[in-house]
């Protein structure tokens, strides 16, 4: 029984995101609009000269905090690999 | 002429090292060639105007990539295979 | 490691760090940004940590305080996002740009010489994402080299 209502809810949500993709046309808008658009206009919206950090952290900056919880995860991993060298006798006793 | 001169000496000095870091029995020395291509590497970033991806390269490619490499070294064994 | 080693790191290490930090305040003017000033001075902590060693480092760099500094610079960057809300923007709306005050000087479409007091809320996020990799990165190498020390107590003092 569990496992027909997980493979109907797989399909439902298969057929939405095909349903989602298909209408759009591929390659469109072009990018040379978007580049444009970032040339022309970054510098008034955002202030910044430099046009790369404009992107990376004020268009794209969901991007930019994806990234932030990737590192600070994989130093959390780091840190409970290496759990018991590092700090000696009170780490051991959790 | 004397920025083909140094592009083409860029290149070929990433080929020369990359071959040296698979052919070196010794880790150590493999671990340094492989820190030398990431500096060259960031230099031809740096070449094909992408400033923040050299910086970006030489701090992590050829800084603290050479140092984790150099403690696993440390915490194993120097050479590939056993003793020399 | 030997004591002109350890002189070259004291002479280096404030050049590295004054260097990164320049790179993370000039992000939004020059070539650079937060994650690559984090990493520049996360290289001088190693270069520091791998000259003197894991025992004699641990005295004064703990683990508490690279820790601290990941946390604040990560919640500090997702709070500065989250300010927008306050002033009725979505998300990531950058709410100081040109707005005179702090880091909203406007600025023209075209060549410019470059004012250190616009950018709006992208300093604010490279401050913070620069203390993040800091303490990230500096953190992992510390780590890594604590597998070292069960193993080399014979040899601490000969090398």
């Amino acid at each position: 029984m569990r496992k027909i209502v997980a493979g109907l809810i797989l399909g439902a949500l298969l057929i939405t995101f095909v349903a989602m993709i298909l209408p759009l046309e591929f390659g469109s808008p072009r990018m040379s609009d978007m580049d444009d658009y970032f040339i022309r206009y970054g510098q008034e919206q955002t202030g910044n000269n430099n046009e790369c950090t404009a992107i990376v952290f004020d268009y794209r900056g969901f991007d930019t905090i994806g990234e932030s919880t990737v590192l600070f995860t994989a130093v959390i991993g780091v840190g409970i690999m290496f759990r018991r060298f590092f700090g000696g006798e009170e780490v051991e006793d959790e | 002429m004397i920025y083909e001169i140094f592009h083409i000496l860029v290149l070929a000095g990433l080929v020369i090292s990359a071959s040296l870091t698979f052919w070196f029995r010794d880790l150590l020395a493999a671990v340094l060639a492989a820190g030398f291509f990431s500096f060259l590497i960031s230099l031809e970033f740096y070449i094909l105007q992408a400033p923040d991806v050299a910086i970006s390269q030489a701090a992590i490619g050829a800084g603290l990539s050479t140092a984790i490499f150099i403690i696993a070294i440390r915490a194993t064994g120097r050479y590939e295979g056993g003793a020399p | 490691m030997s004591k002109l080693v350890r002189f070259a790191a004291d002479i280096l290490y404030p050049v590295v760090l004054i260097f990164g930090l320049y790179i993370v305040a000039h992000g939004h003017i020059t070539p650079g940004g937060g994650f690559q000033g984090g990493a520049v001075i996360a290289t001088g902590v190693a270069l520091v940590i791998v000259a003197y060693g894991y025992r004699e480092v641990t005295q004064w760099i703990g683990k508490g305080g690279l820790m601290a500094r990941e946390v604040v610079g990560l919640l500090g960057f997702i709070g500065t996002a989250l300010v927008a809300f306050i002033f009725g923007m979505p998300f990531f709306y950058n709410y100081l740009a040109g707005q005179g005050g702090l880091f909203g000087v406007p600025v023209t479409y075209g060549p410019n010489p470059g004012e250190l007091n616009t950018g709006g809320t992208v300093p604010l996020m490279n401050f913070a994402v620069g203390i993040e990799v800091w303490g990230g990165l500096a953190l992992v190498i510390l780590y890594l080299l604590s597998g070292l020390v069960p193993h080399d107590d014979h040899e601490k003092e000969g090398s």
